[in-house]
């Protein structure tokens, strides 16, 4: 069976990429799971969408944790352990990565035993939520690796995936689709179905053991508030705030009114600061500041500045 | 409740500095209707217990992570007045019974879309009006069934596109007035409001904290996925929504309705209409000049009944 996963950013196309993938794979006579994760898809957000297929009945349920071949639309998301890329990789699985960098320089990154391909980045763009085509590059690039599916094959799925776009559109998917499926025949073959891990195979899940208590007086109480702050939206940003405070006049109940997420708070001397930990990068701020003193950068520039400060 | 507060929201300065909102939710970057809501809950206060119908705020509180300090119930999407029945009738019970002291007493409030609040919630909610409940009902409106992939709801505007209405002329229905329909009720008090416009709402909810009864709130809430904008337009959009006329800020009580902000000179529509994708078919490729015309003259038609502005 092949096992395939798409990792990017919501508004990437992931979810489009394995329709198109699966189709694909279903017109080329294969039974086929095609499915995005199910959750807070939200733009920017790290999300993933899998495909399966196989010749026979899939019996395999639930997000694939043996993946054959693990295709990243956004290479700021590697590293990033809540995005679960490297999740379940080994030596069988091909990583391909959409990048302005080398595979050997991802391979010693990541020191990884898996096969790491490079699907070479086209878009120069600033903002990554707006990366175009992605979504079919990536479908033809697995499309192509898998060598099953022929490129006939490839344009009908993509034109039925896309069907409901202006024909203009359709086309420059399919030609850029093209390419990107003939860049990669060279590597024709190199993903191909894992072997069916049998239950034993599976390490045990990571269970916490809670006491049963007396059903009359408990139940499963949060007695802390707000503990949403736990979790890292920030994550999600691929521009990012950057306040001016030589050019800040100070009106912080503006920024920190306005900011949806309260993401902005107000110091002690009146000022605002940015929680970089959850803003998710919407720019409302940036909008909306009276001096204009709140620039955007992208994600990307921000962190290599902040490595190369900090080195 | 009883509680008797004087209104101290004058200017912008006045707004909370500090937030009770918890960061981290799985709302959209930009997302307008999370706005009204921690604005809303900065002013509410802590004392408060959610009960939320399904929708894009049941992902606020997903076990075990929530951004309210309090609690939160989760209602089927037709039903959550008739759970804010529950909630109170238990509290008051509770008091009663001296079992809950009235310094631990808290504010029933909820919160659902459009699609729950225009369309299958209504019946609960008129029965709730009916019985004179003492909540408040925060309907964020983004205008469709935004959690499940922005489909038409009944409050969806007249040429709009969503997933369910995508041919050349976008949704062909005009948006339901949930205001009047409320106001019919004739509940202590119903409003709209707009995150865009924070000292509006800042003022109308610092009076509803006084009152008793049904407290009816409908907020415009700008949705940059479901409307199809860059999430950084968000205030943008709604304060032209209110600029153009589109969403006239009001409210009811005793029988009256007054507007609270009425827009000087209303610009035109089309400035409004023209940031968003879902109306991109009125200008792209050719504009649809009778198109944009019939929204104006519904829009000029409004302001003319009501006669103000
Ligand atoms: C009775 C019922 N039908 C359908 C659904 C699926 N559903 C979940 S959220 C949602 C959309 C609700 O729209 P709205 O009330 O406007 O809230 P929004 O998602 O826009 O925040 C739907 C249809 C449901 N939960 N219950
Ligand atoms: S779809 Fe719209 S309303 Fe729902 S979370 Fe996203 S921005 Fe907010
Ligand atoms: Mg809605």
């Amino acid at each position: 069976m092949f096992r395939i996963r798409f990792h990017g950013r919501g508004g990437q196309g992931m979810k489009t990429a394995s329709r198109i993938l699966g189709t694909a794979f279903f017109n080329a006579g294969y039974e086929v799971q095609d499915a995005p994760r199910y959750g807070a898809e939200r733009r920017g957000a790290p999300i993933f969408a899998y495909v399966r297929a196989d010749k026979s009945a899939i019996n395999e349920r639930g997000v694939i944790d043996r993946p054959d071949l693990v295709c990243v639309a956004d290479d700021t998301l590697v590293g990033m352990p809540a995005a679960g890329v490297v999740q379940g990789m080994d030596a069988h699985t091909v990583l391909l990565i959409n990048s302005h960098e080398t595979a050997a320089t991802w391979q010693q990154r990541l020191n990884t035993e898996a096969r790491v391909l490079i699907l070479t980045a086209t878009e120069d763009v600033e903002d990554r939520a707006e990366l175009p085509y992605i979504g079919s590059r990536c479908a033809a690039a697995a499309a192509a690796l898998t060598n099953v599916i022929e490129r006939e094959t490839l344009v009908a799925a993509l034109t039925e995936e896309l069907g409901h776009l202006p024909a203009d559109v359709i086309t420059q998917n399919r030609d850029i689709a093209l390419r990107a499926f003939d860049d990669m025949k060279q590597h024709a073959g190199l993903v191909t179905p894992g072997s069916m891990p049998s239950a034993s195979d599976y390490d045990r899940p990571e269970w916490i053991e809670m006491p049963f208590d007396n059903a009359a007086i408990s139940n499963l109480a949060i007695h802390a508030g707000a503990t949403s702050v736990l979790v890292r939206t920030g994550l999600w940003r691929t521009m990012r705030p950057v306040i001016n405070y030589p050019k800040c006049s100070g009106c912080a109940w503006i920024c920190s009114t306005y900011c949806p997420d309260g993401a902005i708070n107000v110091r002690a001397d009146g000022y605002p600061e940015i929680d970089y930990d959850h803003c998710k990068g919407c720019l409302v701020c940036v909008a909306q500041c009276p001096p204009h003193a709140i620039e955007s950068i992208p994600e990307h520039v921000a962190r290599e500045q902040e490595a190369e400060a900090s080195a | 409740m009883s509680k008797q507060s004087p209104l101290h929201f004058h200017r912008m300065k006045d707004m909370p500095s500090t937030h009770l909102l918890g960061t981290g939710t799985p709302t959209c970057a930009g997302c307008g209707g999370l706005e009204t809501l921690h604005t809303i809950y900065d002013i509410l206060g802590e004392k408060t217990v959610f009960v939320n119908a399904a929708g894009c705020m049941t992902l606020l509180s997903v076990y075990p992570f929530t951004p309210f300090r309090g609690g939160w119930l989760y209602t089927s999407m037709a039903s959550a007045p008739a759970g804010a029945q529950g909630v109170r009738d238990a509290l008051d019970i509770l008091l009663q019974k001296k079992k809950l002291s009235p310094d631990e007493n808290v504010e029933v409030v909820v919160i659902t879309g459009d699609g729950a609040a225009y369309g299958m919630g209504m019946s609960a909610t008129s029965g709730a009006m009916d019985r004179n409940l003492d909540f408040i009902y925060l309907c964020y409106d983004n205008e469709g069934y935004g959690n499940t992939g922005q489909q038409y709801s009944p409050a969806t505007p007249h040429a709009a596109r969503t997933s369910t209405s995508r041919g050349s002329h976008g949704y062909p229905g005009y948006k339901k007035d949930l205001f009047a329909i409320w106001a019919a009720h004739n509940p202590a008090y119903v409003a709209t409001v707009i995150a865009a416009e924070p000292l509006d709402l800042a003022k109308k909810i610092e009076k509803i904290k006084g009152m008793s009864g049904p407290r009816m709130l409908i907020s415009l809430a700008p949705c940059p996925t479901g409307w199809d904008y860059d999430p950084q337009l968000s205030v943008e959009i709604g304060r032209l929504a209110v600029q153009t006329g589109v969403w006239p800020l009001k409210e009811y009580s005793d029988g009256e309705v007054r507007h609270t902000k009425v827009p000087k000179r209303r610009k035109p529509v089309e400035e409004y209409l023209q940031l968003q994708g879902r109306f991109r078919h009125l200008f792209e490729p050719q504009r649809d000049a009778a198109g944009i015309a019939e929204i104006q003259s519904r829009i000029d038609a409004y302001w003319e009944r009501a006669k103000v502005g």
